[in-house]
Formats: C-alpha cells, structure tokens, sequence
C-alpha cells in the first residue's frame, strides 16, 4: 500500500503509459495523413483507419483502467474527457483520410501545398501535446506548450483562409458538382479541424493541472 | 452500577463509531485513498493508540478538574449521557457527544450537591468557542502555505502526494479521536476511582467504536466522503489536517473539543482564502443554536433526572 501511496499505484502507472501510447498513435495518424498527402498513394489512407482502431481500442483500456480505482475520484472523470477530446482528432483524421480517396486531384494540385503545411504542423502540434502531458508528469514547463499548441493552431487558421481563398478562385478547377464540392470541403474542414480539437486538447490539460492547485 | 456506567461508555463508544468516525475516515475512503474495512481497522488502532498516548489530560480535566462526584453520579450521568447520545443518533439529531457529558456531567453534579469547578468549565467553554475559529486560522493558513508549495509541483505528482496526505489527515484525526473524543467518555469512570483495569476499559471502547464504525457508519462516510471529495480533494485535505491539528492542541491542553466543529470551522478558514462571501452564517447561527441547545438539555435532563432518582433511592 505504501509502495502505491508513494510511488503512484500500478494502476495509475498502466493508466499514464496507456495515454501516452494513445498520443503516440495520434501522433502515427496524423504523420500516416501527411504522408498519405505527398506521395497521393490512396492505400495509405487505410493506415489511418487502421490506427484509428487501435486508439478505439486504448481508449477503452484507459477508461476501464481509470474506473478500477487509478486516481482519485475528483482527476477521473477529467482524464476520460481529456481521452474523449483526443479521440474527436481521429475522428477528423479518419474523415479526411476517406473523403481524400474520393477526392478530384485537379482541384487537389491547387491546394495541395497548403494542405501539406497544415498536415505538417498537425505533427508538430501532436509532439507538441505529448510533451504537455508529460509536462504533467514532469517538470516540463506546461505553459510554454500550450502557448506554442495555440500559435500553430493561428498558423492554420491562416492557412485554411488561405485554401479557401484558391478554391473560390481557381479558374482551371471550378467546381460545379455538388459531391466534388461537398468532397472538398469536407476534406479541408477535417483537415484543419485537426488542430482545433489538439488546442482544445492542450486547453484541457491546462486546466487539468490547474483544478489541483 | 459500576457496570452500568462501563457499559453505558462501551455503548456512547459505539455511538461515537457510528456517527463521528465520517470526520476521520469520510474524504479518504470518498478519494478512493483507502478501502473502507482497511480504513475502519487503521482507525480502530489509532483511536487505541490516542487514547493510550494522550488521553490522560483531557481526562483529567472532564474527570477530575471538573467535578468530583461520586461513583454513583458518575453511573448517572453516563447512562443518562448514553440514552442522550443513543437517541440522537437514531433521530439524527446533530448532537455533539462532548456537550452531552460535559452538560450531564455538571447537571448531575449541581443535582447531587457536588463541588463544580467554574474555573475548568469556564476554560472547558472559552475551548468550545475559540477552538472553530482556531481551527479557521489554521485551515486558511494553512491552505495559502500548502498552495504555493503545491502549485510547484507536477500535477500526476501533487496527485500521488494527495493521497498520501489524505491518509496522514485522516490519521490524525482517528488519533484524535482515541486521544479526545472517547477520553472525554471514560475520564469520568477513570477518575471515579470504579475498579477496572484501565487498558483493558481502553481497548474495549476502541473495539466499540471500531464496531460503531464496521456496522453504522456505511453511509454517513459515503456521504461525507462524496460531498467534500467531489467539491476539490485539496481543500478537503487542508480542512482535515487543520481541523486535526487544533483538535491535537486542545487535546495537548487537556481540553475536551468537538471535532466536527472543527472541521467546519477550518472549511471556513479554506473559503476565506477565495473571500469573506464564501462564509455561511446561517451555518454558523445554526450550529450555535445546536451548541446552546445540546448543553443546556444535557445539563437540565441530568439535574432533574439526578434530583429525582437520588430522592426515590
């Protein structure tokens, strides 16, 4: 009993490298989802499906492992929303992985570079949210984190301004279909949704950390 | 009647377990901290130990500085106190088992025409007044000191520490009640020279109360554990540990304090850290009404009980 007093439990232990291995799988999604985006190799959207499924999985141990008994009762139920928050990231990135399949790639070249930066800081703002919750754990600085979480997410907001400003105005791919339209946007709007729920993610933890104190 | 007056301790000591054992053990077994037969067996050893340790002042002064009475007053009085005890607690009715004897105590006393020493029950209610608002100093200082130490630590860290202080907090307060609370119950048939072999009375009435505790207090620490608990685990912490360390100095003092009150009183001193307006005084208003009204029951019931019981015999 001391051992778990003072050391964190093993439960606790099993919960924490849980979330962590969860993060790790958003992590692989989101990189699975840039590559997916460079070399347009449609097979490799499945690995995002595939990743999915395994997060699924995690997120069920995590929140089984929680309600035997890891943690107090008060930090619970904040641990579970934390969870349920990510696991809204792969939903988006399962969304933007299926709607690429169907995607018109002429419409696709003209946006494309921008596409690729967002898929490129979504893996960065995924690194970034490990080290926050490790900053949990730690005595990383949990703040920086989440300033540097939210000025990548500004970045895409800038560049999803950006995307939609060529859609409308691209001459060579006007899109006068309605299943291309819809294909598209909701393409871009999971793409970029990505980094709104890892900010509100990052948001969480913050306020997590702070709820003890 | 010398085993009356045993029995009826034995059976306040039950009371005591069913009902006050939520104030040590309500916000550990609540924090999911300690499971609750692990819970009731720690707090039936350490309310042994308390009163094996510390227990002699306080029953001194309920005892022998208060009055000095006859072992047949004596017997009185703690039956009467049971009943009063017993009864409250099947009516739920908040009473607090110090006033009770105390109260009983004095009533049968002044009905039996023995010497009160005004001194020690003066100073028994100057404790009884100060000793919330002590309580308060201690739960709002405490919690400005422990939140900056805290809000240094990592948050899976200071979670960890949390519960091992829950448990600390907790500890302190069963001490408490071994040291406090069930010496206020046996100073009386301690010093009223009854023969009985002292240890064994000891471990008798902890076994009660840790029997109080098995049997009756299930809900009455569900309910206190999940009220505070789910509110902030560290503001629960900080009340216990305050309100255990001025239960700690009273009972250092030798003066018989009421726990709960305490508690309250240290929540208070944890609001006040987030403003004056968190304070409520209908609470305070309410609990000195209870505070007045315990006393003076317990001191008129056991006056004319006594007078009359001591005309029949």
């Amino acid at each position: 009993m001391l051992e778990k007093l003072l050391g964190g439990g093993k439960l606790e232990k099993k919960v924490l490298e849980k979330i962590k291995k969860y993060l790790d799988t958003l992590c692989s999604a989101t990189e699975c989802l840039k590559n997916l985006l460079i070399t347009e190799d449609v097979e490799r959207s499945y690995c995002v499906e595939n990743l999915e499924r395994e997060a699924d999985v995690l997120k069920r141990e995590i929140i089984a492992t929680i309600y035997e008994g890891a943690f107090l009762p008060y930090v619970r139920p904040n641990l579970c929303t934390f969870i349920e928050i990510t696991e809204k990231a792969f939903e988006a990135l399962e969304i933007c992985a299926f709607e690429y399949r169907y995607l018109n790639k002429n419409i696709y070249q003209n946006i494309k570079e921008d596409c690729l930066k967002v898929a490129k800081i979504n893996v960065e703002m995924c690194q970034i949210l490990i080290k926050a919750f490790e900053a949990l754990r730690g005595k990383d600085n949990l703040r920086e984190r989440n300033l540097a979480i939210r000025i990548c997410e500004k970045k895409i907001d800038e560049i999803k301004l950006e995307i939609t400003e060529k859609l409308r105005k691209c001459d060579t791919c006007e899109i006068i279909n309605f299943w291309e339209g819809k294909n598209i946007s909701e393409f871009v709007e999971s793409l970029v949704r990505i980094s709104d729920i890892i900010e509100d993610a990052s948001d969480y933890l913050y306020i997590l950390d702070l709820s003890l104190k | 009647m010398i085993k009356l007056a045993i029995l009826a301790s034995i059976l306040i000591a039950f009371g005591i377990g069913s009902n006050d054992s939520s104030n040590a053990l309500g916000i550990c077994i609540g924090a999911g901290v300690i499971k609750f037969k692990r819970a009731v067996f720690l707090f039936g050893v350490l309310v042994f130990i308390g009163i094996l340790l510390n227990g002699d002042k306080v029953m001194r002064t309920v005892g022998k500085n208060l009055i000095e009475v006859a072992p047949s007053v004596i017997c009185l009085t703690m039956i009467i106190s049971a009943i009063l005890i017993l009864i409250s607690n099947w009516k739920k009715l908040p009473l607090s088992t110090h006033q009770v004897i105390i109260g009983s105590l004095v009533g049968s006393g002044l009905a039996s025409g023995s010497p009160v020493s005004f001194m020690s029950l003066s100073n028994i209610l100057i404790s009884w007044i100060i000793s919330p608002f002590i309580a308060c100093f201690f739960g709002f200082f405490l919690y400005k000191i422990a939140e900056k130490i805290f809000s240094r630590l990592p948050f899976f860290k200071m979670e960890s520490l949390l519960r091992i202080f829950l448990l600390i907090s907790a500890s302190l307060i069963s001490y408490n009640t071994g040291a406090n609370e069930l010496a206020t119950v046996l100073g009386p048939v301690i010093h009223a020279e009854i023969p009985v072999n002292t240890i064994l009375l000891y471990l008798i009435t902890s076994f009660s109360i840790f029997l109080g505790t098995f049997t009756l207090s299930h809900r009455v620490i569900e309910t206190v554990g999940k009220g505070i608990i789910s509110l902030d685990p560290f503001s629960g912490f900080i009340a216990q540990f305050g309100a255990g360390l001025c239960v700690f100095s009273f009972t250092w003092l030798g003066m018989p304090i009421s726990t709960t009150y305490c508690i309250i009183g240290a929540i208070s001193g944890v609001g006040m850290t987030k403003g004056l307006q968190t304070i409520k005084f209908d609470l305070i208003k309410k609990i000195a009404m209870n505070w007045v009204l315990t006393l003076t029951s317990a001191f008129t019931l056991s006056y004319f009980l006594t007078k009359l019981i001591l005309n029949i015999l």
